[in-house]
């Protein structure tokens, strides 16, 4: 896998110093994780709210600054190369399209706006048909770049964040959450057109959701964080069909199935989400494990490689 | 227990309504669970306000049909009168408990004051009754909870407090609207399982609403599908995922990303939904449907019974669902 990588990234650990109620804490947001991304690759990342996963995201683009660890593009240590290529090659879609589209600018500007920072255009005719290009590739009409966000329901103005991402034309995309606001038949729409575009483009993705059946969708491999770590890592087909982490287990089994003969309610127990200020001292699933013995609270499990995955548990 | 006749919600002048709510009706029975199910913008949580005589002021307006509380219709009455009428037993619970908490209040007295002003008793007794529906609600650690502000709480403990607070009037009816949208799967599946040992328990009621179909078919006895303002499908939750017949719930069970794993491609549902008041006549689905004919787009579907308590307001529905 490392091979081809165009991702590296080795032992990434960020914290954040936050004040609460009087005392200062300092949270491990991310709390040593490795991941490579093959070229074409779509890896997804998925785990419970603050597990850490946005702050990943962000801090491959440069977004929030990571305590210690590399991340590499296609071999060349990223603190190191320069910051304008790293910006135009590796380019992140949020969540909330609002956060990237400018209420008050055309979405034509939003979406030209990598381009006329990085002086890519050489007129205005180039730069129309640029525009026009980047919403074509996403189902929009051109005549949408004459456009306000306001105008723009969900799904368009997620299309249009998607449009602005691929412009300067990436060959990685970090796709956070990209579809979680939409609607499930709108969410469909904007699934299959990422799948087309990976095709079209060539492009890498790093596809960030809480939704495991968006994920399942989507993804080549599956890496499960809890608590900043990685704990499972495998195919998609290995982590859906086999969860082996005690973790992945009951995030497989918490999926509401969209199927009345298989009800689960009542039957299975996932205990209560974990507190950042609280770090357990071994394994920091051991709370809610099942599993847990007296060496899961004093040693910390690292990741292996066990079979066809990587996995951090004692235990399994 | 509620009975629900043809809701019309409206905004704008009398002259020239414009119907976010059209014509919906169902009926609740004891100790059920209905799950409303629709996408965002469909008419949702403004048909559960109008049940609860929520509406926002000034704005959206019940302008024709009736809600009945065990037979009164309570579309009549002044809150108060809900109240002493003892027709003040439906609550409520919302998406975000931290918009409905109080921020700066101990979450003892705020569960506290909801038992003043249902038991009418103060002190001693509202703090042992609020301890009572922390357990019931599966706390952990009720006794400590009650000194516990809202941020001190995780995101599924909050859920679990608007819950008690709810159950605080001894309600026959819940109505909770999309109350696991905000948490994670892993939490949801426990607030899903209360709430439905709760209404065993209780022999509560419970409107449902969610626009997500897999924890309708954990949850749900029974299924209304809403599209535009109208209810477009209702069926026991079987009957509606073995044989879908409205083409627009079959569309939405298509496109889930669960049903679909292995495929490279999701079915979808093209378009968007139809802004409110914008068909004038016809299917409010045609703009979106596949199986659309000549007839769809000038006629009103009629509401079709295809099976004993399965209905579809469609004029041609699907046979047989297809296989699944
Ligand atoms: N700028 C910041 N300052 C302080 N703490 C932060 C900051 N950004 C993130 N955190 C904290 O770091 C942890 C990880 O946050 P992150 O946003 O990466 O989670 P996430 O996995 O993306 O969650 P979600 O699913 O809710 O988006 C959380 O505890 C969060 O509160
Ligand atoms: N306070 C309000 N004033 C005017 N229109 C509203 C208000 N709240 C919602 N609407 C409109 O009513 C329709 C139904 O909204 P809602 O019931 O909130 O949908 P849902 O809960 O199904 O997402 C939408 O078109 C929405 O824009
Ligand atoms: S290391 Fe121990 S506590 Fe952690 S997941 Fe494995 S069995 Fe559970
Ligand atoms: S009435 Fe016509 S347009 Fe409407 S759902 Fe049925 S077939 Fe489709
Ligand atoms: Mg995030
Ligand atoms: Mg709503």
């Amino acid at each position: 896998m490392t091979g081809n990588a165009v991702l590296d990234i080795k032992d990434l650990k960020v914290s954040f110093k936050v004040r609460r109620s009087g005392g200062k804490y300092q949270v491990r947001a991310v709390d040593g994780v490795s991941l490579s991304l093959a070229e074409g690759e779509v890896l997804g990342i998925v785990g419970e709210s603050g597990c850490g996963k946005t702050t990943v995201g962000r801090s491959i683009v440069g977004l929030a600054r990571p305590d210690s660890g590399s991340i590499s593009f296609k071999g060349k240590d990223m603190s190191a190369a320069g910051l304008r290529d790293m910006r135009l090659n590796i380019r992140m879609v949020f969540q909330d399209p609002y956060a990237s589209l400018n209420p008050r600018r055309t979405i034509g500007d939003s979406v030209a706006e990598a381009g006329d920072i990085n002086g890519f255009f050489t007129g205005r005719a180039e730069r129309s048909a640029a525009i026009a290009a980047a919403l074509t590739a996403v189902g929009l009409d051109p005549s949408f770049a004459a456009r306000y966000p306001y105008e723009l329901s969900g799904g368009q103005r997620q299309r249009a964040g998607i449009a602005r991402t691929i412009l300067p034309s990436p060959s990685i995309v970090i796709a956070d959450e990209p579809v979680s606001a939409l609607d499930v038949s709108v969410q469909a729409q904007v699934l299959n057109l990422m799948m087309d575009l990976r095709e079209q483009l060539g492009l890498s993705m790093l596809f960030i959701s809480h939704d495991l059946g968006v994920i399942g969708q989507i993804s080549n491999r599956v890496a499960v964080m809890y608590m900043g770590r990685i704990v499972e890592q495998a195919t998609t087909r290995a982590v859906l069909d086999d969860p082996r982490h005690p973790y992945t287990r009951s995030l497989v089994a918490a999926i509401p199935k969209p199927d009345p003969s298989k009800r689960i309610l009542g039957a299975i127990e996932t205990g209560e989400p974990p507190s950042l200020f609280k770090r357990p001292s071994g394994c920091a699933y051991a709370p809610r494990c099942p599993l847990a013995s007296h060496r899961c609270l004093v040693d910390v499990p690292e990741l292996r490689s066990v079979d066809d995955r990587a996995l951090a548990c004692h235990n399994v | 227990m509620l009975s629900v006749r043809d809701l019309t919600v409206s905004l704008g002048p009398a002259t020239a309504p414009v119907d976010i709510v059209a014509g919906v009706s169902f009926e609740l029975g004891k100790g059920e669970i209905l799950g409303l199910v629709g996408e965002s913008g469909c008419g949702k949580s403004m048909t559960s306000l109008a049940v609860m005589g929520l509406l926002p002021q000034p704005g959206p307006r019940i302008r024709t049909g009736q809600v009945l509380l065990e037979g009164s219709d309570v579309t009549q009455m002044e809150p108060w009168q809900r109240v002493e009428a003892g027709h003040g037993r439906m609550a409520m619970i919302f998406q975000e408990p931290m918009t409905s908490l109080n921020p700066v209040r101990r979450i003892g007295d705020q569960i506290a004051e909801a038992v003043q002003v249902h038991d009418r008793v103060s002190g001693l007794p509202a703090t042992a009754r609020a301890r009572e529906l922390l357990e019931l609600v599966r706390m952990p650690d009720p006794a400590m909870q009650l000194s516990a502000y809202p941020h001190q709480l995780s995101g599924g403990q909050r859920q679990r407090v608007m819950i008690a607070i709810a159950l605080a009037c001894r309600p026959q009816v819940l109505i909770a609207d999309e109350p696991t949208t905000a948490l994670d799967v892993t939490i949801q599946v426990q607030v899903l399982g209360l709430l439905r040992e709760l209404c065993n328990r209780l022999d509560m009621a419970m409107l449902f609403i969610t626009h997500d179909m897999g924890v309708i078919a954990q949850l749900a006895d029974r299924v209304a599908v809403m599209y535009a303002g109208r209810i477009v499908e209702t069926a026991g939750v079987e009957a509606l995922f073995g044989r879908p017949c409205h083409h627009y719930t079959r569309g939405l069970m298509d496109c889930m990303p669960s049903r679909n794993s292995g495929a490279r491609r999701l079915p979808t549902i093209g378009g968007q939904p139809p802004a409110p008041g914008t068909v004038r006549a016809g299917c409010v689905f045609a703009s979106r449907c596949a199986a659309v004919r000549e007839t769809c787009r000038s006629v009103a579907p009629p509401r079709a019974e295809v099976s004993s308590g399965h209905e579809v307001l469609c004029a041609f529905p699907l046979d047989d669902g297809g296989p699944r």
